[in-house]
């Protein structure tokens, strides 16, 4: 068997990263990629994008979850495509199993694609996946402290979405905090408060994602 | 779930005849069969394996540790997969072992078959029989 150290692992994933980044360009998809912890709300958040853009993008979402397909009959019933990838035992998608469906899909049919990371804030960091952007979600049921303690998947994100504003009176989180933690961490990140309950600032997001 | 039945047993006569197969109906019939498949992993005998689907498992498959397996796979009844192998676009018949660290893409193989090709990356054909060797495992292009 090869045994791979980490920095050759990382090297051939950054390599077909970029090859999938070139194939969704050439057929004109927009790609993101959306991590975040479990519960921060990336699949409710990624229901209210589908149910908003389903009529004028044709849309495919990969999921990814150790087990089940949960998040991806969720998002389906918004009119998306979904394909799951169950992990097993991996903590995060690689770019090798993004690989493996879009060099098996029809890509002419897509005009956007979202990829929803495992539920976790520390091993996506290892995997760039081949999207324009990786969005980061967190939720302040999280804790005001939850950027500052994970910076690598905040220096590596386009957009951080600090999710469930709509339970800000009753947490008292430290909002400005967490926007202040994640400017410093990587001062070109986008920063955007939201509530997929209620439906707050997601037309927001969707702008900023370009779409 | 009919017609899945219906082309993998017009896959299974086409293969069972290995002089007389038409690659190019076989490839038809083949891409069409995968395309049919709607995942099904209810039920293995391991330890979860990493699963891109669809992926249709048929009764009591037994799957090794970091196993990859999909898009567009089926696994017969009673079909072994050991550690490390990676199986992509493939049709497994019934019966079939396959052994640690192998990678199939776009392949059959027959039912009953025995693959113990350690290292060995196989893509686009029909593979049958029992060996330790890739030199003498039956494999027919298409």
């Amino acid at each position: 068997m090869v045994v791979q150290t980490k920095k050759q692992v990382q090297q051939d994933n950054e390599l077909l990263a970029q090859k999938i980044h070139q194939n969704l360009i050439d057929n004109n998809i927009k790609s993101f990629d959306i991590v975040g912890a479990i519960g921060a709300g990336k699949t409710a958040i990624l229901e209210k994008i589908a149910e908003k853009l389903a009529q004028k993008y044709k849309i495919l979402v990969i999921c990814g979850d150790i087990t089940t397909r949960v998040d991806a009959n969720r998002i389906e019933q918004y009119n998306a495509e979904t394909i799951q990838i169950n992990t097993g035992r991996e903590c995060a998608l690689n770019a090798y199993h993004i690989h493996q469906i879009i060099k098996n899909k029809d890509l002419e049919k897509y005009d956007v694609v979202f990829i929803e990371n495992v539920g976790n804030l520390i091993c996506p960091s290892e995997f760039i996946l081949g999207t324009d952007k990786r969005i980061v979600i967190v939720s302040i049921t999280e804790g005001e402290w939850v950027i500052e303690k994970h910076p690598m998947l905040f220096k590596m994100s386009d957009i951080a979405v600090i999710n469930k504003i709509d339970l800000l009176e009753r947490l008292g989180t430290n909002l400005g905090k967490m926007t202040n933690d994640a400017k410093k961490i990587n001062p070109n990140i986008d920063v955007i408060t939201t509530s997929a309950k209620t439906g707050d600032n997601i037309e927001k997001l969707i702008e900023l994602m370009g779409l | 779930m009919e017609s899945m039945k219906k082309k993998i047993m017009e896959i299974e006569e086409i293969i069972n005849n290995p002089e007389n197969i038409k690659t190019v109906d076989l490839k038809i019939l083949f891409n069409s069969f995968l395309s049919e498949i709607k995942n099904r992993i209810a039920s293995y005998i391991g330890d979860y394996p990493t699963f891109i689907e669809p992926v249709f498992l048929e009764e009591n498959v037994k799957i090794g540790d970091d196993v990859l397996l999909g898009p567009n796979v089926y696994i017969g009844a009673n079909s072994e997969i050991g550690d490390y192998t990676e199986i992509s676009n493939s049709i497994v018949f019934e019966n079939v072992k396959i052994g640690e660290n192998l990678k199939l893409e776009n392949c059959i193989i027959t039912k009953n078959s025995t693959l113990n090709l350690r290292n060995s990356n196989l893509s686009n054909c029909i593979l049958m029989g029992s060996s330790d060797s890739e030199d003498e495992i039956m494999k027919i292009k298409f």
